[in-house]
């Protein structure tokens, strides 16, 4: 028990789910969405499903029938990226820990309980403007600076369940979207023409986010070669609500259904191959600006797993993968499109009949991101850290 | 899930180092990375930021003060330091339409008594006390204020021994001594007949002083440390106003250890006021700001919290926007300046603060609060405002103050009121005081609010 406490500990000094996108998508909805997947899933180009041996997925809740023991994992991505926006160019950094998992078997029910606190979608972006305004009679420069900081998260419990002599899995998991959005507007006169008495004027508008949301998964092993499995969630809509001081009246949006679909084949003791898919079709979605939603629905990708290193009780995977991303939100009117080549290295440290007690993954992935005029690069790296009771 | 027939769970184990020292790895690098600076991708588009709405308001006299009241008589011209000489100054018509006789104005002053010793460098080269020191000559020196000074060219000055018994903080035109529970009148309105004892003529081209020389029976008498040393001085050449900086009384003597130099030895006062008639009557229907006793505005404000009628504001903003303190950019008191009787008009700058009234019930005797002065840096009414005549305007900052009213309590959490008193930075600063239109005249004080605003995304 002491190491999943001392886990526990050191999951707490880390900041609550604090992700950043970065990304300019998506500014006039809800954001650029965050693909909550540990360091494994990421190095293997895997979306979240159908990875044998995955031990927490935000898409599918039986991924954690195979807990044997009280698991407790958390994922942590820097990332670096810059932009091209017609003439402007940027860059950007942050820290993000888009995936944090807690599974608690219950031997006697044959299932395990699970609670994962994983990014959806995120806001963090800077835009700023100078003009000249007629004020009086006078025409005055202003600066205006608008930062959009925060996003939403989705808290879920589950239930993962062992059924038909261990090769057949089911799970179900409810879930509440949470989170808050933190808008400042500043703008500033120019004192030469206005008087150096003048006041920039600030204003901050924060709003939280509420919603929530129902998945059901099932996984299957057919053939002790290959792994399969299957989920759907089913939103409610996301409100966003001003808080206390914030004017504005509520806003509330659509969630589209998610399907999603994966699989494993082994082809060899030390290297199998993985792909998956899912479907998620927000051009009908409500609430959002026209124009704003993309037409795209499939997001999709493979990858493999190779155990360069095989022990008894320990390995060491090396990783490669591809993914295709469909952001839900545009930047102007052209479908937003993110594709990404990844690689991983991970460190199965304490490994019991290919079920992983303890292990340390990590990802490095390079990244694109376009919908026309935008542009945006990014290398970003996962290191995830996982601990099970002994 | 585990292939069929293999055991469900593992056969229990130590506890691994390996993985608490991964763990610890983790978190301090979690830790790090998640304290490390963030760099938010920034771009200069339109699109990206919401729309900014700023935009002017004259708000009208009525749509923010509730009443307003003019008082007077705070602080004592005692207090202002230095003096005013006057004659026949600026006899005119005052705001009121009535007519005032020119300014009489007196510089009152008491000397001390002589000193007992000097200190004097003997030829040796050693400081030593003279004790034995008699002085035979002297004279009043009066330095003079050339900026505030109201003068077209040489001033014929004269003083006079105050021969009455009077007091330095409380005397007047009319009483040598004007406390609460003691009134004594001069025997001749003015400080009393008194005997003349000196006259000079202050050039204003040659400098900023001048020495009205004592007979030097007079010197000697006043050695008697029983004598009256109280002097009253004034002008005989009509049409100006003198401000008087200090007087001091410049003693000659020759020294016993050092025959061959001649000392002057300056003998301060040990008090001094001003006194002046006629005094200004209260203002009927205009503002004023200043003079000594000094005048103070109380304004009652009412500052409205949703703004609708404003043309510029309408066709920006759906009316009626509702004001907050944090749009209000910029407020200024907007005055306009009404002719005041020329006997007190401005002939420098008056320094205006505005100062929050704490409790409104017990005015004119109300405590202030804070002088806005570091915040909003106060302003100075320039007397070119009066010139060539009045009727221009002139902006008081009291951004903070229309803050504080919209926002309830101040910056800090502090109750506010909603009363507020325009008033000289000190009080007195001046004889002279600024004067501006009231309600009912056709240029009342404006609002002048530069507002801004955000609007959708």
């Amino acid at each position: 028990m002491r190491p999943l406490l001392i886990a526990a500990a050191l999951l707490s000094i880390v900041p609550p789910a604090r992700s950043a996108a970065q990304s300019f998508l998506g500014f006039r909805a809800l954001g650029a969405p965050v693909l909550a997947s540990d360091g494994r899933a990421v190095g293997t180009g895997n979306i979240g499903i159908g990875l044998r041996g995955l031990e927490f997925s935000v898409l599918d809740p039986s991924a954690s029938a195979r807990l044997t023991l009280p698991t407790v994992s958390a994922s942590m991505q820097p990332t670096w990226g810059s932009f091209e926006l017609e003439d402007e160019t940027g860059s950007s950094n942050t820290t993000r820990f888009p995936l944090i998992g807690i599974g608690f078997p219950l031997p006697e029910a044959r299932g395990v309980a699970t609670f994962t606190l994983a990014g959806f979608m995120e806001q963090r972006w800077t835009g700023e403007r100078s003009e000249l305004i007629d004020l009086a009679g006078e025409q005055v420069l202003v600066e205006d600076r608008f930062e959009t900081s925060g996003g939403t998260s989705v808290a879920r419990l589950g239930w993962a369940q062992r059924v038909f002599r261990q090769r057949l899995a089911v799970g179900v998991s409810v879930g509440a979207y949470v989170g808050r959005l933190e808008q400042s507007f500043d703008r500033t006169l120019d004192s030469l023409s206005i008087g150096d008495r003048i006041r920039p004027f600030s204003e901050l508008s924060e709003w939280r986010y509420s919603g929530y949301t129902l998945a059901a998964g099932i996984s299957a092993d057919p053939h002790d070669l290959i792994h399969l499995a299957a989920a759907v969630e089913w939103s409610g809509d996301i409100t966003e609500t001003p808080r206390p001081g914030t004017e504005g009246a509520a806003n509330t949006y659509s969630v589209p259904l998610r399907l999603s679909g994966g699989g494993t084949v082994q082809l060899t003791p030390r290297f199998q191959l993985n792909g998956s898919i899912a479907w998620q079709d927000w051009s009908g979605a409500t609430g959002f600006p026209d124009g704003a939603v993309s037409h795209l629905k499939f997001t999709y990708g493979a990858g493999l797993e190779w155990r360069a290193i095989q022990q008894e009780t320990r390995s060491v995977p090396i990783r490669f993968g591809y993914r295709r991303v469909v952001p839900p939100f545009r930047y102007h009117r052209y479908d937003p499109i993110e594709t990404v080549w990844s690689a991983g290295l991970g460190f199965n440290i304490v490994e019991f009949a290919a079920i992983r007690l303890g292990w340390i993954d990590l990802a490095a992935e390079y990244g694109t991101r376009d919908s026309h005029p935008l542009s945006e690069r990014f290398w970003r790296g996962t290191v995830s850290l996982g601990i099970s009771r002994f | 899930m585990p292939a069929p027939g293999k055991p469900d769970m593992p056969a229990p184990a130590a506890p691994s180092a390996p993985l608490v020292v991964s763990g610890l790895a983790f978190a301090a690098s979690a830790f790090l990375l998640a304290t490390c600076q963030v760099e938010l991708p920034t771009a200069a588009r339109e699109e990206l930021v919401k729309s900014g709405v700023a935009v002017e308001v004259l708000v009208p006299f009525a749509d923010f003060v509730a009443s307003a009241s003019v008082f007077g008589g705070y602080g004592r011209a005692s207090g202002l330091g230095g003096g005013f000489i006057a004659h026949e100054f600026g006899s005119d018509v005052d705001e009121n339409g009535a007519e005032v006789p020119g300014l009489e104005a007196a510089t009152l002053v008491r000397f001390g008594r002589y000193p007992s010793s000097v200190s004097v460098v003997d030829t040796a080269g050693t400081n030593r006390l003279d004790t034995a020191i008699t002085f035979h000559a002297g004279g009043v020196l009066v330095r003079l204020d050339t900026v505030s000074s109201v003068a077209a060219g040489p001033v014929d000055l004269v003083a006079h021994l105050v021969t009455e018994e009077w007091d330095p903080v409380s005397a007047g035109w009319d009483y040598a001594v004007d406390t609460v529970d003691n009134r004594v009148a001069w025997s001749t309105p003015g400080g009393g007949p008194g005997d003349e004892i000196a006259v000079g003529v202050w050039d204003p081209a040659a400098g900023d002083s001048v020495e009205l020389m004592l007979d030097s029976a007079l010197v000697v008498a006043w050695a008697d440390s029983t004598a009256i040393r109280d002097v009253r001085i004034t002008a005989t050449t009509p049409g100006v106003r003198l401000r008087v900086s200090s007087v001091v009384v410049q003693l000659q003597t020759i020294p016993s250890i050092r025959p061959d130099t001649l000392l002057r030895i300056g003998l301060g006062a040990t008090g001094a006021t001003f006194i002046y008639d006629p005094l200004p009557s209260p203002p009927l229907g205009a503002l004023r700001v200043g003079g000594a006793p000094s005048w103070r505005t109380v304004l009652n404000l009412d500052i409205p919290r949703s703004l609708s009628g404003y043309p510029d504001l309408c066709r920006q903003l759906d009316c009626p926007v509702d004001l907050r303190a944090d749009h209000v950019s910029y407020a200024g008191l907007q005055l306009t300046t009404a002719p005041a009787a020329a006997a007190f008009a401005l002939s420098d700058s008056l320094a205006l603060d505005v100062r929050m009234v704490t409790a409104p019930r017990f005015l004119p005797k109300s405590p202030l609060g804070p002088s806005s002065l570091a915040v909003t840096g106060g302003a100075a009414v320039a007397p070119e405002l009066y010139r060539p005549e009045a009727g221009q305007v002139f902006e008081l900052p009291i951004t903070e103050h229309i803050r504080d009213q919209l926002r309830g309590e101040t910056a800090f959490g502090d109750p506010v009121s909603s009363t507020l008193a325009l008033m000289t930075v000190f009080e007195p600063l001046s004889i002279e005081y600024a004067s501006f239109a009231g309600r009912n005249s056709a240029t009342p004080p404006m609002l002048r609010l530069i507002l801004n605003f955000s609007r959708g995304n």
